[in-house]
C-alpha cells in the first residue's frame, strides 16, 4: 500500500505527515513508557483493568430474539440427542442383559 | 424452526451426513455396553447398583466415558487417551523445535503430527488399560462392593493381556471413529463423541436426583436443576455468541478492468475465543494425578495418599482452584496457538486491509495481540466460574456434586459443541439456499 502511495502522489504530501505520524507516534510511546515504568504493579493492573472494561465495551453482544433463538435451537437439538442416546442405550443394555445375563 | 430440522433431513447431501454421523454414534454406544472378555458380566452389574452411579474416583472419567468405564466394556477408556494424546503434542508444539517446524509445513506436517497423536493415544491406551484392568482385578474399582474381587475371575497372564488389549483395540477404534465424523459427518468427531457420552449419562443422573429430593417426592428438585440448567444454558449461549469485532477497510484496487475491494468488513474476536476446549484439557488433565496413583497401585505412601484426598474430589478446595487455574491458562494457550495475530496482520497488508487508524504490519499485529489479550482475560475467567459454580453450589447443599449431571463442565462441553453443531448444519443447508434454523 504505502508503495502504491510513494509511486503516485506526490512524495511531499505523503512524506510529512508520515514524519509527523511516526513523530506523534514515539512520542506518545515514551510518555507512555514512562509512566509505566514509574507506576507500580497496582497502578499496572488498575490500567490493564480498564482496557479490559474498554473492549469489553466494544464488544457486540447477541440481542434478546437472537438469544432466544439460538437458545431453543440448542436446547431441541441436546433434548433430540440425548433422547436417541436414551432410545439407543436402553436398546443395547436389554441385548447385553438378554446375551450375557 | 422444526422444519428446519426436517429440512435439513430432505436435502440429500446433508442426510447422508446426518444418518452417517447417527449411524456412527450408534456403533459408538453399541461398543460402550459390550463387556471385555473375562468380566464377570453379573458381578460387575450388582456393583454398580450398590455404588448407585456414585463414581468416586472415577467419576469424572466415567462421566467422560459414558458410563462405559466402571462397566469395563471394550470402549471403557472412552475418547480420553485420544484427547489427552492431543493435549500433549500440542504442548509439545511450542516446547520442540521439530514438531513446531512440522506445523508450519502445512497439510503434510499437520498429517505427521497427526500420525504422531495416534501412536501416543496407542501408548496412553495401554497404560490407561493395565491401570483399570488392575484396579479391576485387585477389587479397588468398587471399594465397598461386595463381589468387587471376584469381577475378573480369571486373573491369569493371558486373560489380563487380552483385557488390555481389547480396551486399547477399543480406544482406536473410538479414534477412528471420531475421524469418520469429522471427515464424513457433521461436526467435529472428538467433541460429538465427548457430547454423547455425557448426554449418555444424563437422564439417569436427573433420574437420581429426583430420587434423592424430598421437595414433592424429589419433582421440587427435579424442577430447579432442569430450571438452572436451562438459565445455564441461556447464559453459555449469550457469552458464546458475544464477539469484539475489529474493523477492517480493504483498499480498492484495480485489476484489469474490474475494481475489487473497497469493502469494509470486520474480524470478529469472541470473548471465549477458545470455546470448550479449555474445559475438556483441564478436566482431563487433572485426571492424570488420579491415573498415577491408580497405577501405582500401592495407597500407602504418602504423596499417593496426599493425592487421592485432594486432587480425586470434585468438591476439594484444592481440586477446584487447580481446576480454575488449568482452565484459564489453557483458554490463553488455546487462543494463542489458534489465533497468530503476525499472521492475520501479514494476510490483511498482502490483500491491501488495515484497521483504520492504526497502519499495516506490526502495529497492527500489536493491537490485535492487544485486544486479544484484553478480551481473553473475561472470557477465560467466564469459562472458569461457569465450570465452578454449580459445582461449588451443589456442594454446599448436598455431599456429592460428582456425578451432578449440570456440573459446569458438562453444561459448557454439551453447549459448546450443540451451538457448533447446529452452526454447521445451518450453514450447509444456507449453502443450498433454504433458510435454515436461526432467522
Amino acid at each position: 500500500m504505502t508503495e502504491a502511495i510513494g509511486s503516485t502522489a506526490t512524495p511531499e504530501s505523503g512524506r510529512p505527515a508520515d514524519a509527523t505520524e511516526g513523530a506523534l507516534d514515539s512520542q506518545t510511546k515514551k510518555k507512555r513508557g514512562g509512566k509505566r515504568g514509574k507506576k507500580g504493579p497496582f497502578a499496572r493492573m488498575g490500567l490493564f483493568y480498564r482496557q479490559v472494561i474498554a473492549e469489553l465495551r466494544k464488544v457486540v453482544w447477541p440481542n434478546r430474539s437472537d438469544l432466544m433463538s439460538y437458545t431453543t435451537v440448542v436446547i431441541v437439538f441436546v433434548a433430540v440427542m440425548i433422547g436417541i442416546v436414551t432410545v439407543i442405550d436402553w436398546g443395547f443394555t436389554e441385548l447385553v442383559k438378554y446375551v450375557f445375563g | 424452526m422444526l422444519t428446519a430440522f426436517a429440512r435439513a433431513f430432505r436435502t440429500p447431501d446433508l442426510r447422508k451426513k446426518l444418518l452417517f454421523t447417527l449411524g456412527v454414534l450408534v456403533l459408538f454406544r453399541l461398543g460402550a455396553h459390550i463387556p471385555v472378555p473375562g468380566v464377570d458380566y453379573q458381578n460387575v452389574n450388582q456393583c454398580i447398583k450398590e455404588a448407585g452411579g456414585n463414581g468416586g474416583l472415577f467419576g469424572m472419567i466415567n462421566m467422560f466415558s459414558g458410563g462405559a468405564l466402571l462397566q469395563l466394556t471394550i470402549f471403557a477408556l472412552g475418547i480420553m487417551p485420544y484427547i489427552t494424546a492431543s493435549i500433549i503434542l500440542q504442548l509439545l508444539t511450542v516446547v520442540i523445535p521439530r514438531l513446531e517446524a512440522l506445523k508450519k509445513e502445512g497439510q503434510a506436517g499437520t498429517a505427521k503430527i497427526t500420525q504422531y497423536t495416534r501412536y501416543l493415544t496407542l501408548a496412553l491406551a495401554i497404560l490407561q488399560g493395565t491401570g483399570l484392568v488392575a484396579t479391576a482385578q485387585s477389587g479397588t474399582l468398587f471399594r465397598t462392593c461386595q463381589v468387587g474381587n471376584q469381577i475378573v475371575p480369571d486373573q491369569s497372564i493371558f486373560r489380563t493381556a487380552v483385557m488390555v488389549i481389547t480396551m486399547t483395540a477399543g480406544t482406536v477404534m473410538i479414534m477412528w471413529l471420531g475421524e469418520l465424523i469429522t471427515d464424513r459427518g457433521i461436526g467435529n468427531g472428538m467433541s460429538i463423541l465427548m457430547f454423547t457420552s455425557i448426554a449418555a449419562g444424563f437422564p439417569s443422573a436427573l433420574w437420581g436426583i429426583k430420587k434423592s429430593g424430598k421437595i414433592v417426592g424429589g419433582w421440587g428438585e427435579f424442577a430447579i436443576v432442569i430450571a438452572v440448567g436451562l438459565a445455564m444454558v441461556c447464559l453459555v449461549v449469550f457469552v458464546e455468541q458475544a464477539q469484539r469485532r475489529i474493523p477492517v477497510q480493504y483498499a480498492k484496487r484495480m485489476i484489469g478492468r474490474r475494481s475489487y475491494g473497497g469493502t469494509s468488513t470486520y474480524i470478529p474476536v469472541k470473548v471465549n475465543q477458545a470455546g470448550v476446549i479449555p474445559v475438556i484439557f483441564a478436566s482431563s488433565l487433572l485426571y492424570i494425578p488420579a491415573l498415577v496413583v491408580q497405577f501405582s497401585g500401592n495407597s500407602t505412601s504418602g504423596w499417593a495418599q496426599w493425592i487421592s484426598t485432594n486432587l480425586t474430589k470434585g468438591d476439594h478446595p484444592i481440586y477446584l482452584t487447580l481446576y480454575f487455574l488449568l482452565i484459564v491458562f489453557f483458554a490463553f494457550f488455546y487462543v494463542a496457538i489458534s489465533f497468530n495475530p503476525e499472521e492475520v496482520a501479514d494476510n490483511m497488508k498482502k490483500y491491501g486491509g488495515f484497521i483504520p487508524g492504526i497502519r499495516a504490519g506490526r502495529p497492527t499485529a500489536e493491537y490485535l495481540s492487544y485486544v486479544l489479550n484484553r478480551i481473553t482475560w473475561p472470557g477465560s475467567l467466564y469459562l472458569g466460574l461457569i465450570a465452578l459454580v454449580p459445582t461449588v453450589a451443589i456442594a454446599f447443599f448436598q455431599g456429592s456434586a460428582n456425578n451432578f449431571p449440570f456440573g459446569g463442565t458438562s453444561i459448557l462441553i454439551i453447549v459448546g459443541v450443540g451451538l457448533e453443531t447446529v452452526k454447521q448444519i445451518e450453514s450447509q443447508l444456507q449453502q443450498r439456499n433454504y433458510e435454515g434454523f436461526l432467522r
